[in-house]
């Protein structure tokens, strides 16, 4: 999803950084509370962080015949919402940068907008939108994470758009054009990505449930139904 | 059993989906299976009808020199997720193990 460096005109990297920066600030602020307030969320915080790492370096085929990677940040947003996953995924984007040439300097600014702050905000919207409802809490983590890797597409796709609107048919033309070559390729990852992290999620909710209540990710009853159904169900087919 | 290993079985057949459906696309037609940043540049280039070659850099930036050390930089990324990943489950892991803490 990277912007190369170069190919977007400077007003614009100005434009994204402008939006950009407000978000990374709040989150750094809000990091920095976190961390002081209990050093027990910093294992949890790893492993979010660590995912948006692997995943944003997998590049991986798909069926348009081009590669893309998936950008990992769901199961941030799920754990400690826009803020702070806008955060890692800068650090992310900005290591990228600095050392791949995947996104440049004056581009990391849109492109922490589409992955790091665009994305994560369209999962946490679907997050809270299922948060308290009967939905299962792993098939929650799988839709907050396909929506957040899509969603990152579709802002790229919509800032290049604006910055080169197509000569015949504007900016709508160019955005099909963009949304074509980066979202289509991107479902079937968004697919795994969500499988894989709503996998993960499964792991933290057995070994530590407490820090998910903690954090309010999401209810006690909740997790603990969640919980229940892994530990019993073994014992409901004997019984069938 | 099987109940409980819903979700592990579910990541593996969209897996192995993912792995077939690579497999029907490469092996039909010619797929350079090229990046998409790079479609999108191309994309650009085309819009604009200026080549992609045209389009320099507006801050310098450091290129790796070969597809290897690019390689390299991604492994080192990944690794360093599969580390903290690694360190993290283990510690807690080892957390459970211990009686708590009195």
């Amino acid at each position: 999803m990277h912007i190369m460096e170069g190919f977007l005109p400077w007003q614009w990297c100005l434009l994204w950084w402008i939006v950009a920066l407000p978000f990374v600030i709040m989150g750094i602020f809000k990091l920095r509370s976190l961390v002081q307030k209990n050093r027990e969320y910093l294992p949890l915080l790893g492993v979010c962080g660590a995912f948006i790492f692997i995943l944003s370096a997998l590049k991986l085929p798909s069926v348009t015949g081009s590669c893309s990677h998936p950008t990992g940040t769901g199961l941030s947003t799920v754990c400690f919402g826009v803020f702070i996953t806008s955060v890692i995924g800068g650090v992310v984007l900005l290591f990228q940068s600095l050392l791949l040439a995947h996104g440049g300097l004056s581009t990391l600014g849109a492109n922490m907008v589409s992955m790091a702050i665009g994305g994560p905000i369209a999962g946490y919207a679907i997050y809270r939108l299922l948060k308290d409802t009967s939905v299962n809490i792993y098939l929650t983590v799988f839709l907050v994470t396909v929506v957040a890797d899509l969603v990152t597409y579709v802002i790229t796709s919509f800032e290049l758009a604006l910055a080169y609107p197509a000569q015949v048919g504007g900016v709508v033309t160019s955005f099909t054009a963009f949304f074509l070559i980066f979202a289509v390729t991107q479902i079937p990852l968004a697919i795994v990505e969500g499988c894989v992290l709503a996998l993960v999620f499964k792991y933290i909710v057995q070994m530590k449930p407490e820090i998910l209540e903690k954090l309010d990710v999401f209810s006690h009853d909740q997790i603990e139904k969640a919980r229940t159904i892994l530990v019993q169900q073994p014992s409901r087919e004997v019984q069938s | 059993m099987i109940q409980n290993r819903r979700l592990e079985i579910i990541t593996l057949v969209a897996a192995l989906a993912f792995i077939a459906i690579f497999l029907v696309v490469s092996s039909g037609g010619t797929h350079e299976f090229s990046g998409s940043d790079d479609v999108g540049s191309q994309k650009i280039a085309e819009l604009t009808g200026q080549p992609v070659e045209s389009y320099q850099p507006l801050i310098p930036q450091y290129e790796p020199p070969s597809g290897e050390i690019e390689a390299t930089l991604f492994a080192l990324q990944a690794a360093f997720g599969g580390i903290v990943l690694g360190l993290v489950f283990g510690y807690w892991i080892g957390q459970k193990k211990l009686p708590p803490a009195s």
